[in-house]
């Protein structure tokens, strides 16, 4: 009987999380729904009925975004891509050493990367501006590309040090024995069972890039290497009445990044319910 | 001598680190130096400097758009905190609650999809809603109270910070879920058994036993939330640039005027120059105070 009864308590809970959960996703969704069926309507459609679908369904919207988008995308994907890879690289190198090395000044230099994350963009935005303007690297990838590269740095290389000090250090030692060099050892041990968290890690740093809109408004003007979210601000100005394409551009705007979640969305909850973020 | 050689002995290992440090030096120690020497001058960028002591700092706290930037900043810094640090957890416990393996897996993704759409979409999203005349918040509001009810949100003098502060509701930010998830299930099942036996259940077993177990969770997030709140102001430069007046004026937002507008650069690093040191003051007082998890076992 008492069994029972806890039983039934026990599914009670279950049905009350779920309905605090499923109205919860709801209302999170619901401007991105909205942002869906806004894509689809044209203007008389939008003055009328803005909050719910109408039909028919305008999917001409979508072309007329994407000629004046559509170049954007292929940039974000570019800087994005080349920035989160190269990124994780390089953090997991440097990681990697700081891990597994005793060395001289190991101290010192760790601590000089982690500051780094103690300095505001605020305070860095104006003088990297001046950097760059002064190199030349105005209106091109690379005055994206490289400063990216290197913000990516502090975080990857704190959560990377400490999932690679987490393996087994008995595995290091018996690929070792076994002959095989550093790089190797790298290669072979950590990086495979580390896959998940370099992914994470890799999402963490294409949304971060994707998303930035202050460092390409003051570093590009020309439309040939803007990136989506920085030309939404200027297409959302421009075609402000024009609410189908604008709200079409937004959509197309999170496609690249849907659709690498959906390859990805497995790895990458895996990575950030393994327990490396915390202090 | 022993130092030299140990250092030419592990020459190699320093290969590792010289792509990180290359880029570093460059785009991440040579700037805010450049920034914090500036901030002692007269510059517009491109003629001579002309140094002014402290003068670009005491004529910032005289400045009542600065000064104004301020107080949005604490009341929507406050605001973020308390809202980011606890409706992710709790969304997370009531996940942890759940028994089905699928449900669970189910909700973690739900909450971390949002993720793929820019923030700079959902903040135009939400100007739709909060548009004074056809948005969805008006009208909800006039279908329940009237026509008196009707707000002009980002117009007003007094709506326009709490529209930013209603933007992003129900707040459940995935990623902070799915830390916060990773604590709890970090938490080992002795403990649970241990508190189950005595009695803790619901609310005392969450404030006795999970929640001092993901301080660590808490303490990253707090962190984390305090530096980009403080240096938060893209969404006001995109939709208010700091109007109505200055009642969504942020700091970040005065330098980006001040240094892209103005070409007042010295002024602009300024600003720079006093959120690192509130940034500083806060990661002292954080590592001073704020205990680590490994501290509880």
């Amino acid at each position: 009987m008492a069994k029972q009864s806890l039983k039934i308590r026990l599914k009670k809970m279950d049905i009350g999380i779920n309905i605090i959960l499923i109205i919860l996703v709801l209302l999170t969704f619901y401007p991105f729904v909205a942002m869906i069926f806004m894509s689809l309507k044209d203007n008389p459609q939008f003055i009328h009925a803005r909050w719910v679908p109408t039909l028919p369904f305008h999917f001409e919207n979508y072309s007329y975004a994407w000629q004046a988008v559509g170049q954007y995308v292929f940039n974000s994907i570019f800087v994005s891509g080349v920035s989160a890879v190269g990124g994780v690289i390089f953090a997991a190198l440097s990681a990697y050493v700081f891990a597994r090395f005793e060395f001289p000044g190991k101290g010192v230099l760790y601590m000089m990367v982690i500051a780094l994350m103690m300095i505001p963009g605020v305070l860095t935005l104006v003088p990297q501006f001046l950097l760059v303007r002064d190199l030349k690297l105005l209106d091109t990838y690379w005055v994206l590309i490289l400063p990216y590269l290197a913000g990516a740095q502090p975080f990857g290389i704190m959560l990377l040090r400490t999932f690679f000090e987490g393996l087994p250090h008995e595995l290091f030692e018996s690929a070792r024995l076994d002959g095989a060099n550093e790089l190797g050892v790298m290669r072979n041990i950590a990086i495979p069972l580390s896959m998940p968290i370099l992914g994470t890690l890799m999402i963490m740093n294409v949304t971060s890039t994707w998303n930035d809109v202050l460092w390409p408004s003051v570093t590009l003007s020309n439309n040939k290497v803007k990136t989506i979210v920085f030309g939404l601000w200027g297409f959302q100005s421009q075609y402000y009445t024009s609410w189908g394409p604008l709200n079409a551009a937004y959509t197309i705007s999170a496609l690249p990044l849907l659709i690498l979640f959906i390859f990805t969305s497995r790895l990458f909850i895996q990575g950030l319910t393994s327990g490396a973020l915390k202090v | 001598m022993a130092v030299l050689r140990e250092f030419w002995h592990k020459k190699h290992l320093y290969l590792f680190l010289i792509p990180t440090f290359a880029l570093l030096i460059v785009f991440s120690y040579y700037p805010p130096l450049f920034a914090i020497y500036n901030s002692f001058f007269q510059w517009n960028g491109f003629s001579e400097r002309i140094f002014v002591g402290l003068n670009n700092f005491t004529q910032l706290f005289q400045d009542s758009r600065f000064v104004n930037s301020i107080g949005n900043l604490l009341i929507l810094l406050c605001w973020n905190l308390a809202i980011g640090l606890s409706i992710p957890l709790i969304v997370a416990e009531l996940i942890f609650n759940l028994r089905s393996s699928k449900q669970s897996y189910f909700y973690r993704l739900m909450f971390i999809v949002p993720m793929v759409v820019p923030g700079l979409v959902g903040t135009f999203l939400w100007r739709f809603i909060l548009d004074p005349n056809v948005g969805l918040a008006n009208l909800l509001l006039e279908a329940i109270g009237g026509a008196g009810w009707r707000q002009p949100w980002l117009g007003g003098t007094k709506t326009a910070l709490i529209s930013f502060m209603i933007m992003g509701f129900p707040w459940v930010g995935g990623t902070s879920v799915l830390i916060y998830l990773a604590g709890l299930q970090g938490i080992s099942n002795e403990i649970l058994d241990a508190a189950q036996i005595d009695g803790a259940t619901g609310v005392t077993r969450f404030l006795r036993v999970d929640l001092p177990l993901v301080m660590g969770q808490v303490k990253l997030m707090l962190i984390l939330g305090i530096i980009n709140g403080l240096q938060a102001y893209t969404s006001q430069l995109v939709l208010t640039n700091g109007g109505p007046g200055y009642a969504t004026m942020m700091p970040g937002l005065v330098m980006y005027q001040e240094a892209f507008q103005y070409n007042r650069i010295g002024y602009a690093n300024a600003i720079g120059v006093i959120t690192f040191l509130v940034i500083l003051f806060f990661t002292y007082l954080n590592m001073k105070y704020v205990r680590s998890s490994s501290e509880y076992y």
